[in-house]
């Protein structure tokens, strides 16, 4: 945006709108946040209503900080790309602090298997992003269960998967996701499609993660450990 | 579910008892940060809704943790609140500091900052998120801990052996504190060391500021070529890395390239506008390259941004003052000398001197040579008022005007001081015989450099031969008249700090001569930076001190 210099207003406008709008979010999500610890289902009838609008505000800011990071230009060397080692402990204890309370007030168990001390380089608010954008999917689809799995592959990738156990995704998400992660993807009109735009996003994310001519990879299957949706993100 | 380990953790770190601030500018954002703070059991929760605000807590409390968000409306934004509290010591080291902001910023890539804050967290934040980054950030704390104080002390030496023993123990600190170690050697005068560091994290990843280090060093080598090409990769690499744009910058002016130095310092200015010292650089060099328009620009910006910045200094209001010279416009050059001395009289014992001397610029180049040895005049009169002279840039370039305008005497005493304070610098004594060859003085200049020089070295002779001889305190008291004489000189700067370790070395510890040598040591060091024998004499006089209690050595830093 820095090479715009015809449109300064709009950048300045839409970046104090952002400001504005994610200080809003902050207090909607803390708060629920808090509603929902204090209360049970038996003691807050509205209980069920309040764990849904958690997880719409999470949407709500998911897509808010993908349409920044896009109209940032994420992909291009225009955004401001952070890798740095990281302890997949730490990555795992972020991710868990998002989720825990929209998991809980759901009634849902996230499974995790991964090596705490394992060392890997990535931009981390990134891929928190993304593994967050994808738990609250799996939340979505899930019937109890969403299981968060890492591990080094045999040809040295870091794979991330999240699994569910509810009925998989669709035939349509299947394919849109085959589209978002194809190197062509740059054409694709993602607009047409609710899930287009966090899956565009993650794609590139994993794209973005470079290291000796490789680059990360994104896809969508059904099946893993529970035979649900699996969201499977390689970093090199 | 399984429990995350930083939720195990909370019991080790007491969060309860620790003094807390929150600074943002939305109310709603505070109650929340001050709700999740309670719920970790804090009880000494301070707030301020703007950087003004903030600055006032923190010069009266001792704060441990400050939650600061980055936008705070008008006046100070959060990174200007952290520099000043931590040039102003208004924090302790072991303060965690947190930045928050809506978004992922410019600001949160490595190199955009001098001071950088613990870590940066993005909105929404929740009590989980703050929780799990708080306890990181302590721990890392905890294994800098002796480094960052031996750092502070300047054990450059002591602080990189310990970085190595902390590699052993924390392998998922490896790289933080293999950056740390590199920059320990660069410090120390060891850049060969700092190299092999860089190297052995781009065997394990492309990291472009490990890149960018092995730049500076070739930068520092001399082989600007290849510095200018690396830190172009690296800016192709990350666009958003902006202290490869001011070290190629600095490369270009290296290789006399003023319009390509010139045009990456402008380009960098828009990508990251607010770095006060960015502007200045970026008014500087469009003067000297005669782009009197981008001189103007950024020195008006320079100022604007240092408004509400401790990082301010005089030196875009004297820019500015030569651009409106420049622009036959000498009443508002007039104008900004007399603020720049009300402004900045109190910190800047030069600034009379200084200001006069733009003066002379001013009018020299806007042709009244009349009022040009007007003031040309009262600056030798204000030399002749005091024994102490400016730094050296100022030095050469009072000289230059002196002879400009006719004056002869105080600028041959004046270059003549710049040589005894350098006599071993090559590329300084030949720029100091070019002012002489401009003022049609070549062959008076060869001799008083000459004779300057012998000056200076026989000075420093004889302290030596008296320590080689084994008259330790005579050596001593040499040495500190020879320092009155030229106070400025780095080898008789380091000898005479060498021959005080000897003393202290052979006859036992004395408070007040290790002091003296620590003096003498940081003065070097502000002269010039990143000396090898600067490193190892502090390790030696570390060593001898009787106690080695934390702060002791620091109070006399």
């Amino acid at each position: 945006m820095d090479d715009t210099p015809d449109a300064p207003e709009l950048s300045l406008f839409l970046a104090s709108t952002a400001h504005d709008m994610k200080n809003s979010i902050s207090v909607l999500s803390g708060t629920l946040e808090r509603l929902l610890v204090d209360a049970s289902p038996q003691t807050e009838s509205a209980y069920p209503q309040m764990a849904h609008m958690l997880y719409q505000t999470k949407r709500l800011n998911d897509n808010l900080m993908q349409l920044l990071a896009l109209y940032k230009q994420v992909g291009t060397p225009a955004y401001p790309f952070d890798v740095q080692p990281l302890e997949l402990g730490q990555l795992v204890d972020q991710v868990v602090a998002l989720e825990r309370v929209l998991l809980k007030s759901r009634g849902l168990k996230l499974e995790l298997d991964y090596d705490p001390d394992l060392v890997w380089h990535f931009d981390e608010d990134l891929i928190t992003g993304v593994l967050s954008h994808a738990i609250n999917n799996a939340i979505h689809y899930t019937c109890d269960t969403v299981r968060l799995a890492i591990r080094v592959t045999d040809d040295n990738w870091l794979e991330l998967r999240v699994e569910d156990n509810g009925p998989g995704y669709p035939p349509s998400l299947l394919k849109a996701g085959a589209i978002a992660t194809r190197d062509t993807a740059k054409g694709m009109n993602f607009l047409t499609n609710s899930a287009g735009l966090g899956l565009y996003f993650s794609s590139e994310v994993a794209r973005m993660h470079q290291h000796r001519e490789r680059r990360g990879t994104l896809r969508l299957e059904n099946g893993g450990r529970f035979g649900g949706g699996c969201f499977i993100l390689n970093l090199p | 579910m399984n429990a995350p380990a930083s939720l195990k953790a909370v019991g080790e770190i007491d969060w309860a008892d620790k003094n807390y601030l929150v600074v943002d500018d939305f109310v709603g954002v505070r109650q929340l940060l001050r709700e999740a703070l309670r719920s970790l059991g804090a009880k000494n929760i301070d707030q301020a809704s703007s950087g003004g605000e903030a600055m006032g807590l923190l010069t009266r409390i001792r704060y441990d943790v400050v939650l600061c968000d980055y936008n705070l409306g008008d006046g100070k934004n959060g990174q200007q609140v952290l520099e000043e509290a931590r040039v102003r010591n208004l924090v302790n080291p072991s303060t965690v500091w947190l930045m928050v902001s809506a978004e992922k910023s410019v600001e949160s890539v490595m190199g955009a900052a001098e001071h950088q804050p613990d870590a940066y967290l993005i909105k929404p934040i929740t009590e989980g998120v703050l929780l799990t980054r708080l306890n990181r950030v302590w721990h890392k704390k905890q294994i800098f801990r002796l480094i960052d104080q031996a750092y502070a002390e300047k054990d450059y030496l002591r602080a990189a052996r310990l970085c190595d023993a902390a590699i052993e123990g924390h392998k998922a600190h490896e790289i933080d504190l293999l950056r740390m170690k590199a920059k320990l050697m660069e410090k120390s005068g060891e850049p060969v060391k700092a190299r092999e560091v860089y190297e052995r994290v781009l065997e394990q990843r492309e990291y472009q500021w490990a890149r960018a280090g092995i730049a500076k060093i070739r930068m520092a080598n001399g082989e600007f070529e290849q510095a200018r090409q690396s830190f172009q990769s690296v800016i192709a690499e990350n666009r958003y890395y902006i202290d490869a744009y001011d070290q190629l910058a600095l490369t270009y002016q290296n290789l006399g390239k003023l319009d390509e130095a010139c045009a990456i310092l402008e380009r960098a200015a828009k990508l990251s506008p607010n770095s006060v010292p960015r502007q200045r650089n970026l008014g500087n060099v469009a003067l000297k390259v005669g782009n009197v328009q981008l001189a103007e620009q950024a020195f008006r910006k320079c100022i604007l941004i240092g408004e509400y910045s401790v990082m301010k200094t005089p030196d875009a209001y004297l820019g500015l003052a030569r651009v409106c010279g420049q622009k036959n416009d000498a009443k508002e050059a007039l104008r900004l000398l007399l603020q720049v001395q009300r402004e900045f009289a109190a910190d800047y014992p030069d600034i009379a001197l200084r200001s006069k001397i733009t003066e002379g610029l001013v009018y020299h180049e806007s042709g009244d040579y009349r009022r040009a040895r007007k003031a040309g005049d009262e600056l030798e009169a204000l030399l002749n008022a005091t024994e102490d002279r400016p730094d050296i840039p100022t030095c050469l370039e009072l000289a230059t005007l002196l002879f400009a305008v006719g004056v002869k005497d105080a600028p041959v005493e004046l270059l003549c001081y710049v040589i005894r304070n350098n006599h071993d610098n090559p590329l300084l004594l030949d720029e100091v015989q070019k002012i002489f060859d401009k003022a049609r003085l070549g062959d008076e200049g060869l001799e008083f450099i000459r004779v300057s020089k012998k000056e200076a070295t026989d000075l420093m002779n004889q302290g030596v031969l008296l320590w080689k001889t084994g008259k330790l305190m005579d050596a001593v008291e040499w040495m500190r008249q020879a320092r009155k004489k030229v106070p400025n000189n780095q080898r008789i700067l380091f000898n005479a700090a060498q021959i005080l370790v000897s003393h202290l070395q052979q006859h036992g510890y004395d408070g007040a001569l290790s002091a003296e040598a620590y003096e003498v040591l940081h003065h070097v060091d502000r002269l010039l930076p990143g000396q090898q024998r600067f490193a190892q004499l502090m390790e030696q006089l570390a060593q001898l001190q009787p106690v080695l209690e934390s702060g002791t050595i620091a109070e006399v830093a």
